[in-house]
């Protein structure tokens, strides 16, 4: 117990413990002559510390009036480096920067595959993916045979619609998501500055 | 109501000094400048320098001013800047001797010639066993006895944990008992 009791005594000292801490420190103090005079003597210390002299400072009225007028300019904007500041105010034009890219990518997806299908670039575009077939249209065509599935307009505008929505939901989700982190940044920049606002607000109302 | 109106207004001076207005910042240093200096002074040991120091410290809150988050404690904020620039001169001058022209004024304030030769003794002592503790041990204890912080408010200071802070000023304690063994047996006697 007494290669604890040091620090705890320091605290005990500082008026630092509480609860069962304290109740147990003081129990044990009732106990411990060893204890009680190792207190006595760090209140010692702690008394002659506070009872030591101080000398006579400059006033210190004339200490800010002196130091006010050797104060350096500071320019406009000097903001001294924080760490982490600059990648927090990058985030949201990489955000924005992947919105853009997102976006530009889709879209030329869209445009392309929406040529190739209504056979546009004839062809030039066969490479883009060798034919935009969903599972299901693919299942037809096996088993009632390529001819027949042709000669079915229906089929093959429900296949393309059904490419095409594909590819918008999959242009919606990457959107969402980036719409989520972004408002999740806007979120975390409104609660960093939220605390200062409250505290005034708490001033103000008392 | 008045504490909210002070931090009010203080909030407001934080703000205008932020943005560069000097008045503002003056202000500021009024207030601050009693705990600045007693930190600084118990740090060195030295009046002249202490002066020195305390300008050294409010000169660098001054440029880092626009970095310091309205949502923290400025008195903790000094309070670090102090300590770390208190420290920085301190290491520089690290060979030369600290003789504070102070206690000759305690000297001088005391009774007689002999009571005046052991005051002057007794403040000399103190200020060796102070100088003799690691500087990290010494800013806990000051930030503690002539701070009046709590153990988290030293910690958030010195940014070290709180269980840091706990053993720093036990260590820092025991050696001044250990230093101060004569002094003290003086000093109880003195209250008994």
């Amino acid at each position: 117990m007494h290669e604890d009791m040091p620090p705890l005594l320091n605290a005990y000292l500082d008026g630092e413990l509480h609860g069962n801490r304290l109740r147990e420190l003081e129990l044990h103090l009732s106990g411990c002559e060893t204890c009680r005079n190792d207190l006595k003597e760090l209140r010692l210390v702690s008394a002659r510390l506070q009872a030591a002299p101080a000398p006579q400072f400059m006033p210190a009225g004339r200490f800010a009036s002196n130091l006010v007028i050797n104060l350096p300019r500071r320019r406009m904007g000097e903001q001294p480096a924080q760490p982490g500041a600059l990648a927090w105010w990058l985030v949201p034009a990489v955000i924005l920067a992947a919105w853009f890219f997102v976006q530009t990518v889709f879209t030329l997806t869209d445009a392309l595959t929406a040529a190739q299908m209504t056979d546009l670039l004839g062809q030039a575009a066969r490479w883009l993916n060798g034919g935009q077939e969903t599972i299901w249209f693919a299942a037809v065509t096996s088993l009632l045979g390529s001819q027949v599935a042709a000669s079915q307009p229906e089929l093959s505008l429900m296949n393309t619609l059904n490419v095409l929505g594909v590819h918008l939901l999959d242009g919606f989700l990457w959107q969402a998501l980036i719409v989520l982190l972004y408002w999740a940044w806007l979120s975390i920049w409104w609660l960093r500055g939220r605390p200062h606002s409250m505290k005034m607000e708490n001033a103000v109302n008392g | 109501m008045a504490i909210p109106l002070i931090v009010e207004d203080e909030n407001g001076l934080i703000e205008q000094a932020r943005r560069g207005d000097r008045n503002a910042f003056g202000e500021l240093v009024s207030r601050y400048y009693p705990g600045v200096i007693r930190i600084v002074y118990r740090l060195c040991g030295d009046t002249g320098l202490a002066e020195d120091m305390a300008q050294e410290a409010f000169l660098r809150a001054w440029l880092a001013l626009p970095s310091f988050r309205p949502q923290s404690s400025l008195r903790n904020w000094l309070y670090r800047i102090t300590v770390n620039a208190t420290l920085d001169v301190l290491r520089r001058r690290k060979d030369e001797p600290l003789e504070d022209e102070a206690d000759r004024m305690y000297a001088d304030q005391a009774a007689g010639p002999e009571t005046s030769l052991i005051e002057k003794e007794r403040v000399a002592l103190l200020r060796q066993a102070m100088h003799s503790l690691p500087e990290a041990a010494r800013s806990v204890l000051v930030l503690r006895e002539y701070g009046s912080l709590s153990y988290q408010e030293i910690a958030s200071v010195l940014d070290i944990p709180v269980g840091t802070v706990m053993s720093r000023l036990n260590y820092a304690r025991n050696r001044l008992r250990e230093l101060l063994k004569g002094d003290l047996l003086q000093l109880e006697n003195e209250y008994a």
